[in-house]
């Protein structure tokens, strides 16, 4: 590992090796997402009319008039048909962030394959407190020893890819529409991909 | 006189542009209660928020160090009454126009806790090892 000097005398130093990397490998996500979908008209297009159709659902859901009853039925009419196109319009862009999505998958998995053979069975840093549970396996994966302070390579490229995906998205206004909220395909890394 | 006055108009109506112009976003914004919030801009002004706490806690907690499960607890309610403080007291806001107390309370949850979790152990792991 060409760790530079300066950082071979941490003991740890290892764990920015895997945050460097997880960080490089988010842009590089990021910039094929946004070769494949963002930059394209049909998914600007679909984002606005997302975007539109949340925003007037939401205000006919807040100014109802109870004086006018009479309208009430043609109102809920209105609303059920906003709704479904607005469905639709969240289907259609799931479908389309598949195809990036699945690119993304895969540069997820090589790299995570990649920083495996490099760390295995190796502690990268030390957790100040004691995890437990599902935690507990993760950061615990393919380590020696009862020490479940010892932090594996799994536990840390896991936090690193959610907190910097998840920010590095939200900061470049990649993150889906609100009003689509659910319906985003979200390619998070499995940790038990080996 | 047709002239004059369609540049008035004019004028008027770029005035009007600029001041449009110059309104998206400011600073003073964030703290005054009068302001009309959109429900994006709030969500992304609290997930920011929430991420800057985050950062902040936990490179305080590893740099003290201090060691223990019930920090992640005191973090989530520091983050959480900050976030509750904000909408709340400074800016006044309707709860239940955002989509209630759990929808705000939400935004960016996950990736304030998976950045905390980060930034204290690796200050940690680097600083006392």
């Amino acid at each position: 590992m060409a760790t530079p000097q300066f950082l071979s005398s941490f003991q740890y130093s290892d764990s920015l090796t895997v945050v460097a990397i997880s960080f490089c490998t988010a842009i590089v996500c990021e910039a094929i997402s946004w070769l494949l979908i963002y930059r394209t008209n049909s998914y600007k297009s679909l984002k606005s009319s997302i975007d539109k159709a949340a925003k007037k659902l939401e205000t006919m859901k807040t100014d109802q008039n109870p004086s006018k009853l009479s309208t009430k039925k043609s109102k809920t009419k209105k609303i059920d048909r906003v709704e479904t196109s607005l469905k639709e319009s969240s289907r259609d862009l799931s479908l389309f962030k598949f195809k990036s999505g699945a690119v993304v998958a895969l540069v997820l998995i090589v790299v995570f394959g990649f920083l495996n053979s490099l760390f295995e069975g190796k502690v990268v840093a030390k957790l100040p407190f004691k995890p437990i549970g599902i935690v507990m396996k993760m950061s615990h994966r393919g380590l020696k020893g009862d020490d479940s302070t010892d932090c594996s390579m799994v536990f840390l490229y896991f936090l690193c890819s959610i907190s910097i995906r998840t920010n590095l998205q939200k900061f470049l206004g990649f993150s889906p529409p609100r009003g689509a909220a659910g319906a985003g395909l979200f390619p998070m890394p499995d940790p038990k991909t080996n | 006189m047709k002239e004059t006055k369609s540049v008035k108009l004019n004028a008027q109506q770029h005035q009007q542009h600029e001041n449009g112009h110059f309104s998206p976003f400011k600073l003073a914004k964030l703290l005054d209660p009068d302001a009309s919030w959109d429900k994006d801009q709030l969500g992304d002004v609290l997930h920011w928020i929430r991420q800057v706490v985050a950062l902040l806690c936990g490179l305080l907690w590893g740099a003290i160090p201090v060691v223990g499960g019930i920090w992640i607890f005191i973090f989530l309610a520091i983050s959480t009454s900050i976030i509750y403080g904000y909408y709340a007291m400074i800016l006044k806001i309707d709860e239940e126009e955002f989509g209630g107390h759990a929808a705000l309370l939400q935004e960016g949850l996950f990736a304030s806790i998976t950045l905390f979790l980060l930034a204290w152990v690796l200050v940690y792991s680097l600083a006392h090892f």
